[in-house]
């Protein structure tokens, strides 16, 4: 396994009876990035991710954490790793600065310096000595974050963050992820939610009944393999005919206002540009069609099937 | 481990159980409430009416309210604070949370045991300091009991409390369920247990409930759970110590393997 990876887990394997939750997982997260791990609800990210820190066992496979082997290494692995597994949970009897109190008291002594920090820093120094009983979902979801930055975490993992919050709670929370990556920190952040994992991360894992269909940067598992171009101009028809058996051009179709074309690679659209500009074709509009992490989504896991 | 982590999670446990008002106020009063009602109606009878109820205080009196402070009411507050101790962070949800930092298990355990011990012997030895007081404060003319007499009593009294706190510690740990577990023990303390001793075909196999053997190693008076039934000091040590280890075995052996 390379050193340069935070996480790494090689057929990582998890079955509860019959059911095959996790099916030989290997996936490599960089340091130093949002990594989204993306599914649908039920697909094995959160099991992937108790396995990841020692809740539960794998059945087979190997991983590692901060380089480290895990469950072997696990309590130095996870020193320096906040986590929160599906919601953060409290002592509702306690207030917000006594429930770190008791986290800081199992990470060491020098945990406690950075209370009055995590608290500030997820805007909670104000009402941390209200009893979490009284705190919105949003507020203790922000506590959470806190706590996890007791561990002056390398490795953030956040399964199921924004759950329950609104879009200002879910804004603030990209924010935070965006600052905490900025840091140096690495941030793995399980979502069935693809807006949030495609504004948030850097790159991402899709996970889809135990088994990872696809990984790789955002835009690269957005885009897929197919490069797409829509092109308008004042005579589509003679586009058409000159541009159909182009070499780089795989596909080509008329569409309403001009044509669209799949291309091998992304950067032939100004080669066919030119050629169309000295045929006396005007081009008014070329343009590369954006895919969204959503259509890439749904067309590698099976959900498009269950659509379809 | 460091101590000086071991003493901040110490501390952190005290903090949860302390926290727990409701919890707390019933096991204060299981324990010094019920020592002062005890002592204090008591009192008030004799002083009402000397002639038909004795003092308050006296031997007898204490060997009373070490019974009660033991194997009843004290009892009661051994098992609540034992079972919230044991449950508290499988209850909340908490355990995954801490369990994530990477601290060993066990030593999530480890530090539960004598949290629960510390809340348990403090009340109980309160009450037991409360009994004292009025034990010689309202004797009158009533024998009262000696040093050594007395320092036996606490013994037993602390002895008694920390066998049913770290047994429902050990018991809370092993379900993670605060209901069951509460309900279990004081089924087995208030029922079970002495329907148990009473039952003669079991013969020396009675030897191995809990309350037969503290009734062994009680000082003075032979409490009235053991139906006669006695055995060497010795064993009876045996035998809580058996209780004792196989219960935090268990609660142990649960928390580092417990899917959180």
């Amino acid at each position: 396994m390379s050193t340069d990876a935070i996480i790494e887990t090689r057929e990582l394997t998890k079955r509860f009876g019959e059911r095959l939750a996790v099916d030989r997982v290997t996936l490599s997260v960089p340091r130093g990035c949002a990594y989204g791990f993306l599914g649908h609800n039920g697909a094995g990210k959160t099991t992937t991710i108790r396995m990841l820190l020692g809740l539960t066992s794998p059945d087979t496979g190997t991983m590692t954490v901060r380089g480290m082997a895990v469950p072997q290494h696990r309590s130095v692995a996870l020193s320096r790793v906040g986590a929160i597994v599906e919601e953060p949970h409290f002592h509702h009897h306690l207030s917000g600065r006594e429930n770190l109190r008791l986290l800081a008291a199992v990470r060491g002594p020098e945990t406690f310096a950075r209370i009055d920090g995590a608290l500030e820093r997820v805007g909670l120094a104000e009402r941390s000595t209200e009893k979490v009983a009284r705190y919105s979902q949003g507020m203790r979801q922000r506590l959470g974050v806190a706590r996890c930055l007791l561990a002056d975490p390398e490795l953030l993992i956040l399964d199921e963050p924004t759950n329950g919050l609104d879009p200002a709670g879910i804004l603030e929370f990209r924010q935070m992820i965006r600052a905490l990556v900025g840091e140096g920190r690495t941030v793995f952040l399980s979502s069935h939610l693809l807006d949030e994992v495609e504004k948030a991360c850097d790159a991402a894992a899709i996970i889809d009944g135990g088994r990872i269909v696809t990984s790789g940067p955002i835009a690269e598992l957005a885009r897929g393999t197919r490069v797409e171009l829509i092109i308008d101009c004042d005579n589509p028809d003679r586009a058409l005919e000159l541009l159909a058996g182009a070499p780089e051009v795989l596909e080509a179709e008329r569409t309403g206002a001009g044509l669209r074309l799949t291309l091998r690679a992304a950067g032939d659209g100004a080669e066919l540009n030119r050629r169309l500009v000295e045929a006396a074709i005007a081009v008014s509009r070329l343009e590369p069609v954006r895919s969204t992490l959503e259509e890439r989504f749904l067309e590698v896991t099976s959900r498009l099937q269950a659509v379809a | 481990m460091s101590a000086i982590t071991f003493a901040q999670m110490l501390s952190a446990e005290l903090l949860k159980l302390q926290r727990k008002r409701a919890i707390m106020a019933i096991a204060a009063f299981f324990t010094v409430g019920v020592t002062v009602l005890y002592f204090g109606i008591s009192e008030v009878q004799h002083l009402a009416d000397p002639g038909r109820y004795g003092p308050a205080g006296g031997m007898h009196n204490f060997n009373r309210a070490t019974v009660i402070l033991s194997i009843f009411f004290g009892a009661l507050t051994a098992i609540l604070v034992g079972t919230e101790a044991g449950t508290t962070d499988t209850a909340s949800g908490v355990f995954r949370d801490i369990v994530v930092t990477g601290r060993e298990r066990a030593w999530l355990f480890a530090v539960r045991v004598p949290a629960a011990l510390i809340v348990t012997l403090t009340l109980g030895l309160s009450a037991v300091g409360l009994a004292l007081a009025a034990t010689y404060g309202f004797a009158g003319g009533l024998p009262t009991p000696d040093a050594t007499y007395v320092v036996d009593s606490v013994l037993w009294v602390g002895g008694s409390q920390a066998l049913l706190c770290v047994i429902a510690v050990g018991l809370g740990s092993l379900t993670g369920s605060r209901a069951g577990s509460l309900t279990a023990l004081l089924g087995w303390q208030l029922v079970a247990g002495r329907l148990l001793a009473m039952i003669t075909f079991l013969g020396g196999a009675r030897d191995a409930i809990p309350n037969i053997a503290l009734g062994a190693l009680k000082p003075g008076e032979q409490l009235p759970d053991t139906n006669g039934l006695t055995m060497s000091s010795a064993l009876a040590v045996l035998i809580i110590a058996l209780w004792a280890v196989g219960w935090l075995a268990l609660g142990a052996w649960r928390t580092r393997t417990r899917d959180a």
